[in-house]
């Protein structure tokens, strides 16, 4: 017969719960260790590194070391200073730390990078150049040209919205093979955009045994040269990121479309509206907080387009199809300039974020006249 | 031209004739003399060597893989062995970082120093790289002193960056005694592979661009017809001269030639990480390349851009003037378009490319002009430019000739960081000269390798015909190759650090150009403003100095 749980538990010697105040003391004393350690890791390999002193790494990889270290010793003297409160925030803590660490800090750095000459090739390394690589970017005609380029990819999200919601309504409605439709439209999705440019843009388009051309020369189009004059070229790559990049629109406006109450539709079909009707004055309002995500996560797709354009265009023809990420490409890559480079990954970011943050604005503003949403 | 290219063939065969008749005469004097005929031994079992590998899958046997390469490799350790006990490498460890283009390049190098490591004990670690990251690779490795490999495989024009820097490991004499370097077509001679005396490079490839052209259409009676109809001077030929080109180009136009489209020279438009520069440059040495001076991109003493001189600029004009003759999707054709989709699918009718066209011309499957394809040296032209005296001169021997050495070709390097370690240092070099190897070096020149002819021994046609290739064919192909490596006034490449930033700079002003945004003049400004730029953000003083030094100056 085994002991009664009891008999056993009273046997255990009990463990007496710590002094609050001391478990307080040696979390502070375990973040201060930790963070001492850390700091000195920096600054001896940062001394090193600047050659002022003799002592250091061979590189940065200990300072790393470092890092992850004063990152589990925060965690646990959040644990052992706040006890309960300390363990809820382990849920979000370490991700923090994380996102820190690789989002963070690298931005940050970037910016000291951005401020510096630093081509790979030269004999004297990075060296500070102050606000030149920003002066340089504003007369640079070649990352205004891309810009330029940057509003007529992301106008061209709204056409993809609206072709993706016209399939979308058409799988959702009663017809037949819906489920084979549904997986045949998301396939374009699941490719890769590298594969999407030669299947394609250098395989179906091309201009000599591609059947597409060939198809256009049947169509009466003498020379269905896809790429070889700035607008068709454009159209092209357009159509091409289309290709990809509807379904993903399409998949979302789906589920929206599936989420949507029923009996509001049934209500209105009783009440004489049209189809036109229902869509304008039921579908479309209630789809909104829907439609306004896919379309701002698709312009942040877009807004870093450069694969295709690489890999079919490589800018061309005269930069009628270059990107700002596919010129940054160029400028880093092909330049190794490693400080303009960063300079103008950095600003575009800003650019970014300013302009997702103005346009969420105003799209919340708008949404605030449909009392439906 | 052709004529002069088979002298130099039969003079480069004599050569070497002479060479193993005396070899073998002076073995049978020691014979007879009661000797032993050693070095006759030596000579006729090398040559069957060659013969051996040469029928290593056999020409028109498909395409060789890594069964072959290993058995090719095993039959060339000869050379090692003379230098390297066996097992004497045992517990060392190399890195060797290199490409794998089109499953080539270092997937060779695997099997051919696979039966290396087997012998010396050694055991390589493999670094592939695909061609476009390739440079920002090395460069960054360069830039942050992280150089994680041992052995290199490098083309010349990063020598700056590399040797220039002295992070290379000088090259031992045992090493030069093993490849011959002697046998190295002239100009990958010094100074091509050393910096300031000192030799670093193994060279492994030869490369040039040579002018590929259809015979078909050259010999077509209608076209000579209508060419006489039309009032054209001279007789309907092949071009000799860039002047004939750009006349023949615009002739064709609107023809046609076995039922198609006829067109003539192709440019290839699009850029190209860098490498559409060349292009561009085949066009323009013969104008810009002076007899009389070994510069022809920037001048020696200031680096000042000659791209913006009416050299450089006539050749961007010339390509507008063909522009509208060409097909309608050149704006989008980069060279690889150019010379796999169009050329060798039978579309136009002359093009500049490195020797790959040639060496798949009849090899490739996808190719329809194995049959009509002939090879020259690169056109020349009428006159040339003289950057010192800003004249265009007419030289007395007639049209002035420069063959564009693009690329120099590929190397092997050892890198200095192995120089503290004895053992692991003779180590590398070793494997490097394996890969070297004067007898290996055949092989990879007569079947898909990446790598073209670069020895002198290369260009014995009766190896190449013993190992089944036709005769006219490879001697016309050979030729084309071996007059632009000898060439007296061969358009060498500065080997400067950074030299793709000046290209791919470059190629996006051309775009502009080909595009029809800016006039040849202002592009070819545009170029000149940010090459300056370039050099001023690398270090004027040092490219001055290094550019000097690459000339051997």
């Amino acid at each position: 017969m085994p002991p009664a749980p009891s008999a056993t538990a009273s046997a255990a010697p009990v463990r007496a719960a710590p002094d609050p105040a001391r478990r307080q003391a040696i979390g502070r004393g375990l973040f201060w260790a930790a963070t001492a350690l850390l700091l000195a890791a920096v600054l001896v390999q940062g001394l090193h590194s600047a050659g002022w002193t003799g002592v250091g790494f061979a590189n940065w990889r200990p300072v790393l070391y470092a890092y992850v270290l004063w990152s589990v010793a925060v965690c646990a003297s959040q644990v052992l200073r706040h006890g309960q409160q300390g363990q809820r925030a382990l849920f979000v803590l370490p991700a923090f730390l994380f996102t820190l660490a690789v989002v963070v800090f690298p931005t940050v750095f970037g910016l000291f990078i951005a401020f510096s000459d630093w081509n790979l090739s030269s004999f004297t390394g990075r060296q500070f150049n102050g606000i030149d690589n920003f002066v340089a970017m504003l007369n640079d005609p070649y990352y205004w040209n891309a810009m330029g380029n940057m509003v007529i990819y992301v106008l061209a999200v709204l056409v993809q919205y609206a072709i993706a919601f016209g399939l979308a309504l058409l799988l959702n409605a009663e017809i037949r093979a819906r489920k084979f439709f549904r997986v045949a439209f998301l396939l374009p999705f699941m490719l890769s955009p590298v594969a999407v440019s030669w299947m394609i843009g250098k395989s179906l388009m091309e201009y000599r045994f591609g059947p597409l051309a060939q198809a256009a020369r049947f169509l009466g189009w003498d020379s269905p040269a896809f790429f070889a004059t700035p607008w068709v070229a454009r159209a092209s790559i357009i159509a091409l990121d289309s290709w990809v990049s509807i379904p993903f629109i399409m998949i979302l406006l789906l589920a929206g479309l599936q989420a949507m109450p029923k009996d509001i539709m049934e209500a209105a079909r009783i009440d004489g509206a049209t189809g036109w009707q229902s869509f304008w004055k039921i579908t479309f309002p209630l789809m909104l907080p829907v439609s306004v995500t896919a379309i701002v996560l698709r312009i942040i797709f877009q807004l870093k387009l450069a694969d295709i354009v690489i890999n079919t265009t490589a800018g061309g023809p005269g930069g009628a199809t270059d990107t700002v990420t596919s010129f940054i490409y160029r400028e880093y890559r092909d330049r190794s300039n490693v400080g303009y480079g960063t300079m103008l990954a950095e600003f575009y970011f800003v650019l970014i974020v300013i302009f997702l943050t103005v346009l969420l604005a105003l799209i919340n503003r708008w949404m605030k006249r449909f009392p439906t949403t | 031209m052709a004529k002069w290219s088979n002298d130099r063939l039969d003079i480069l065969s004599v050569d070497r004739r002479r060479l193993l008749q005396g070899a073998a005469g002076f073995g049978m004097a020691l014979g007879m003399a009661g000797g032993l005929g050693a070095l006759s031994r030596t000579a006729a079992a090398q040559d069957s060597i060659r013969a051996q590998i040469l029928q290593i899958p056999g020409v028109g046997a498909g395409s060789p893989g890594d069964a072959d390469w290993q058995q090719v490799g095993e039959l060339c350790l000869g050379a090692t062995k003379q230098n390297v006990q066996e097992g004497e490498f045992a517990g060392v460890e190399l890195t060797f970082m290199g490409l794998n283009n089109q499953n080539l390049h270092n997937l060779l190098f695997r099997g051919f120093l696979k039966p290396w490591e087997t012998y010396t004990g050694a055991k390589i670690t493999w670094i592939d790289l695909a061609q476009a990251d390739y440079n920002p690779r090395l460069q960054q490795a360069i830039a942050t002193g992280t150089v994680d490999f041992d052995i290199l495989e490098m083309g010349a024009p990063f020598e700056g960056d590399v040797c220039g820097k002295g992070l290379a490991s000088e090259m031992p004499d045992w090493v030069k005694a093993q490849i011959d370097m002697d046998d190295y077509v002239d100009y990958l001679k010094a100074p091509v592979g050393t910096w300031d005396g000192k030799t670093y490079r193994i060279s492994i490839d030869g490369d040039c661009h040579n002018f590929n052209y259809r015979t078909d259409y050259f010999s077509d009676p209608e076209l000579a017809e209508a060419w006489k109809a039309e009032g054209h001077e001279g007789e309907w030929g092949v071009p000799r001269t860039w002047q004939q080109v750009q006349a023949v180009t615009k002739f064709l136009k609107g023809k046609q030639v076995a039922g198609q489209d006829a067109y003539g020279y192709l440019d290839p438009l699009k850029p190209w990480g860098g490498f559409g520069f060349y292009f561009l440059a085949s066009r323009a040495t013969a104008y810009a390349k002076h007899p009389d001076d070994k510069a022809w991109l920037f001048d020696v003493d200031t680096m000042k851009p000659r791209i913006n001189n009416p050299a450089w600029v006539r050749a961007i004009q010339d390509v507008l003037d063909v522009l509208p003759d060409q097909p309608a999707d050149q704006l989008n054709a980069d060279p690889n378009t150019t010379g796999f989709q169009q050329f060798l699918f039978g579309t136009g009718s002359m093009l500049s490319w490195w020797g790959d066209i040639g060496s798949n011309a009849r090899t490739s499957d996808s190719s329809v002009i194995g049959e009509t394809i002939g090879f020259d040296i690169l056109p020349g032209s009428d006159d040339v430019y003289n950057s010192k005296t800003g004249q265009w001169d007419k030289l007395a021997d007639g049209p002035s000739f420069a063959p564009n050495m693009a690329y120099i070709g590929w190397g092997i390097y050892v890198m200095a960081r192995v120089d503290g370690d004895a053992k692991k240092h003779k180590a590398a070099w070793s494997a490097a000269a394996h890969l070297g190897g004067k007898d290996l070096s055949l092989w990879t020149s007569a079947y898909p390798s990446g790598f073209q002819p670069y020895r002198k021994s290369h260009f014995n046609i009766a190896e190449w015909t013993e190992a089944g290739y036709d005769e006219a064919f490879i001697s016309g192909y050979l030729a084309s190759q071996s007059n632009s490596y000898n060439h007296p006034n061969a358009a060498i490449e500065p080997r400067i650090p950074g030299i793709f930033q000046y290209y791919s700079v470059a190629e996006d002003e051309l775009a502009k150009v080909f595009a029809g945004q800016v006039d040849a003049q202002t592009g070819a400004d545009n170029i000149a403003a940010a090459w300056e730029k370039i050099t001023d953000s690398i270090g004027r003083e040092q490219q001055i100095k290094l550019y000097q030094a690459s000339l051997g100056l």
